[in-house]
């Protein structure tokens, strides 16, 4: 099975490096943008298997990226992690009913953020892959 | 007056001649007073006054002089007031031979045994006659006012015949006095027949007892007269309140400076109005001023604020409090209203008000706007710091190793302080809330004590739970209990030395029914009495036994009781100087009675039963996102029939939340009913089909007679092992 691969969209570069870091080594492979406009070109161009979206982003909202995200067909499904600075209560529910699959705040519990990940991802999801047999 | 034509007069036998005068009110009914007074619970400060030797000397000297007698004024135990008026002179030789009869008749000349004319008299209410060894005789009249005992008159201390020299020979060598010093003193004295001792006594109780009347009702009166005085002063000279009366039918009956000077109205143009022209038209029109009359008559008073209009037609905002005042039968006879202007107040709390919420506004948005900008360099700092730590860029040494650990830990604690900064303005501005929901304490422990772990074993800090089996779920917001919990055992963890223990627990009080109380409890220095009244407050930090420790903001204890309040709970502590402290608190257990309660009804229950919906959602392609869950349960809260059956919150704290669940009535029907709703909303909602529900049911049938109140908790309980079968047999599937 070939890597899954993750994008990031944040524009804080020392951020960009040391998730990197951390989901290379979780065995992802991870491709970055730093704003809004970037972000888009490379997701069309990519077609990663998650998404992980900041949502103060420059050249447009994240929420924006999110829509827009999910409006593409390729994309329309991927799912899209929110890891934002901004306050849980509004955002998180905002983000999940823009299509987003969980919220974390800034700075998340690295257990709890890779699970998520991998949750999102289906690898966790056994009873899925159990009722499609 | 005689035996015969008088009141009756009985004679007693005992050891002296004793005659009882009574009189008997039903018969023969007393001369009608001038005015009958009720008499209330006399004060020791009214009974001596009552009782002043000043104003009885002049009655009772010249009744003595008159009938040769002497007279004396006792309290109710019969010891002698004063001076005895017109003393006669066998009294005074006795007297000032032997002056300590303590406990003794004064009018008596018998050593060692008592008297009891005056008490006897004070409780028949008559005049009791008595003659002693020496053959003297006096009577004691009783001063009763209503039916309450002040005292007594005693007269007397003559011969009621000639002297006869054998008992006054034995009481004169009882005294140690000369027989015949005696005999000559008692030869001096005029003899006053019985009858006549007996009608001048007589005679003596009608004169007490008017007497008596007469100083009740100068004393009252002039205790009125002060009252009145100082009232009506108090009341005209107040000017800051509007001060009035009313008839019952809201007709001004009087009015003071303060009113005219408020509302504009002299006292002559208004008396005789109605009271409801100083209300706005609006008040006058939603029929406001009747409302507050009859609020005052049902409950003797009515508190109000609100808009008035004085004359000038320049509203104020006033404070008004209505009294209705009694009159005999109990009727309300009239209302006194005290009204001030409180447009002032109003305004300048309004503002302050506005000041305090433009504040913390200001003070939110600034904090949060720190916290973001805080929160992101952090968050480089994490993963820098915890990708270094796990070996993610290299081997280390145990040296870098355990550095790394405590940045870590530091990267945590900066992390927590600033969700704390945030938390601390939401409580200021009332903006912290819980989200509720049914979530497994054991859960929570067990999660909050794996994160707190790296912490405690930092510090060579043993961590234990000491949770009982079978704990009750509870209703609360799980993200809050975790920090409430983190919150204590980090404090604990903080205030204990090297070696010792940090416990959670679960504790039972006969008090906190319905709730579940956690503890967390430490083997530290302990919190001192006064330190612990304050902990709880904000910004509260104390020195970690001598130690100075970086103790974060100090606002920790303070959120959680924010928290814990918020879940309706409570939270104390018990502490010893280095022995450790334990705190406690509490939070509702999850009642699903209490959320059954409108489908648990008699109608509801006829039935016999009752059926527990599950409803399972899988999505076909890929995970299950939030968002159509959310949506699911808004389809499911439109299938369900109002009033009889439940959707039940979600009952599993696993994410996603995937199973719903129905308490629906009305047996196998009713729910055959809700699963043809559904699965036609179903249709209307998900028409790409990517989700499967699937539906399930189990009835639950009710024993004959267990749809009575006192079983829906034991049914709920039923419902609730249902739901966790459920729950756990589709955990097994996965």
């Amino acid at each position: 099975m070939s890597e899954k691969k993750i994008l990031i969209i944040d524009d804080d570069q020392p951020l960009l490096l040391g998730l990197t870091t951390r989901l290379k080594a979780s065995g992802y492979s991870v491709v970055t943008a730093a704003d809004a406009i970037t972000a888009l070109t490379v997701a069309r161009k990519e077609l990663p298997d998650l998404i992980i979206l900041d949502l103060g982003l420059p050249g447009g909202d994240g929420f924006l990226v999110l829509e827009r995200i999910r409006s593409l067909a390729d994309l329309a499904v991927t799912p899209v992690i929110v890891l934002s600075a901004r306050d849980p209560a509004g955002n998180r529910k905002r983000s999940l009913d823009a299509g987003a699959v969980a919220f974390f705040q800034k700075p998340p519990d690295n257990h709890e953020f890779l699970n998520a990940i991998r949750q999102a991802l289906g690898e966790t999801i056994a009873l899925s892959a159990f009722l499609k047999t | 007056m005689t035996e015969t034509a008088g009141p009756s007069t009985s004679l007693r036998s005992g050891r002296d001649d004793k005659y009882v005068t009574t009189q008997d009110t039903s018969e023969n009914p007393p001369q009608p007073a001038p005015y009958t007074i009720e008499v209330v619970e006399l004060s020791p400060s009214l009974r001596a006054e009552l009782l002043d030797l000043e104003a009885w000397g002049e009655i009772l000297a010249t009744y003595g002089r008159t009938m040769g007698v002497a007279v004396a004024l006792t309290d109710a135990q019969g010891r002698l007031l004063g001076e005895t008026h017109n003393a006669q002179p066998v009294w005074k030789l006795m007297h000032d031979t032997a002056p300590n009869w303590a406990g003794v008749c004064p009018f008596c000349v018998t050593l060692g045994l008592p008297c009891t004319a005056v008490a006897e008299a004070l409780d028949t209410g008559g005049v009791v006659m008595t003659r002693d060894q020496a053959g003297l005789t006096h009577v004691a009249v009783p001063l009763l006012l209503g039916k309450q005992p002040l005292g007594a008159i005693i007269a007397g201390q003559v011969f009621d015949r000639y002297p006869e020299p054998l008992p006054l020979r034995r009481v004169a060598k009882e005294f140690d006095v000369a027989p015949q010093q005696l005999w000559d003193v008692a030869r001096k004295q005029r003899p006053v027949s019985g009858s006549s001792l007996r009608a001048s006594g007589d005679l003596l109780r009608a004169l007490g007892h008017a007497f008596l009347r007469q100083r009740y009702a100068a004393i009252l009166e002039t205790k009125l007269a002060e009252t009145n005085g100082r009232f009506r002063l108090l009341v005209e000279e107040v000017r800051d309140y509007a001060l009035f009366t009313m008839d019952p039918l809201g007709r001004v009956t009087s009015w003071n400076c303060g009113a005219e000077r408020l509302l504009g109205y002299a006292e002559a143009e208004i008396v005789g109005q109605n009271f409801s022209c100083i209300f706005t038209p609006e008040d006058i029109e939603n029929r406001v001023p009747e409302g507050q009359l009859h609020e005052a008559m049902q409950a003797g008073r009515a508190e109000n604020e609100g808009w008035r209009v004085p004359a000038n037609r320049k509203q104020f905002w006033a404070d008004v409090n209505i009294t209705a005042l009694l009159g005999d039968a109990g009727t309300i006879r009239s209302f006194a209203i005290i009204m001030q202007d409180v447009s002032e107040r109003r305004r300048i709390a309004a503002l302050l008000e506005e000041t305090r919420l433009e504040r913390g506004r200001l003070q939110e948005e600034f904090l949060s706007h720190v916290s973001h900008e805080l929160r992101t360099p952090l968050t480089a700092i994490y993963f820098f710091i915890t990708n270094l730590f796990d070996g993610l860029l290299g081997d280390l040494t145990p040296e870098q190793h355990a550095t790394l650990a405590l940045a870590v830990d530091n990267v945590k604690q900066l992390k927590d302080m600033v969700s704390d900064l945030l938390d601390i303005t939401r409580v200021e501005t009332h903006k912290l809330t819980v989200e509720p929901q049914y979530a497994s304490p054991v859960k929570l422990i067990a999660e909050v004590l794996s994160t707190c772990s790296t912490n405690a074993t930092l510090k060579n800090i043993h961590l234990r739970s000491d949770i009982a089996p079978g704990l009750p779920f509870v209703w609360a917001d799980p993200a809050r209990v975790r920090q409430i919990l983190i919150n204590l055992i980090d404090n604990g963890i903080k205030f204990t030395g090297e070696g010792g223990t940090v416990t959670v627990a679960n504790k039972t009080f006969p008090e906190t029914h319905g709730f579940l109380c956690l503890s967390v409890s430490d083997t530290g220095c302990g919190i001192s009495p006064e330190n612990r009244e304050i902990i709880f407050e904000r910004l509260t930090q104390l020195k970690s036994g001598g130690e100075t420790s970086r103790g974060g903001l100090g606002l920790g204890l303070f959120i959680s009781k924010e928290l814990v309040l918020q879940h309706g709970g409570r939270i104390w502590l018990e502490s010893r100087l280095g022995r450790g402290s334990t705190f406690y608190f509490t939070l509702p257990v999850f009642a699903l009675a209490k959320l059954c309660a409108a489908v648990f009804t008699a109608a509801n229950l006829e039935s016999g039963s009752v059926t527990l919906m599950a409803v399972d959602v899988v999505e076909v392609e890929g995970a299950l996102q939030a968002d159509l869950l959310t949506e699911m349960r808004k389809v499911l809260e439109r299938c369900i029939r109002p009033g009889q059956d439940v959707l039940l919150p979600a009952m599993s704290d696993t994410e996603p939340v995937d199973s719903f669940f129905i308490v629906a009535s009305a047996g196998d029907s009713g729910s055959s009913v809700i699963a043809s709703r559904v699965s036609r909303e179903l249709q209307n909602f998900d028409r790409t089909s990517k989700l499967k529900p699937a539906i399930s049911s189990t009835t639950l049938h009710l024993l004959p007679g267990e749809s009575g109140e006192e079983h829906f908790d034991e049914i709920a309980a039923r419902i609730e092992r249902l739901i966790q079968a459920h729950l756990l047999h589709k955990e097994s599937l996965k």
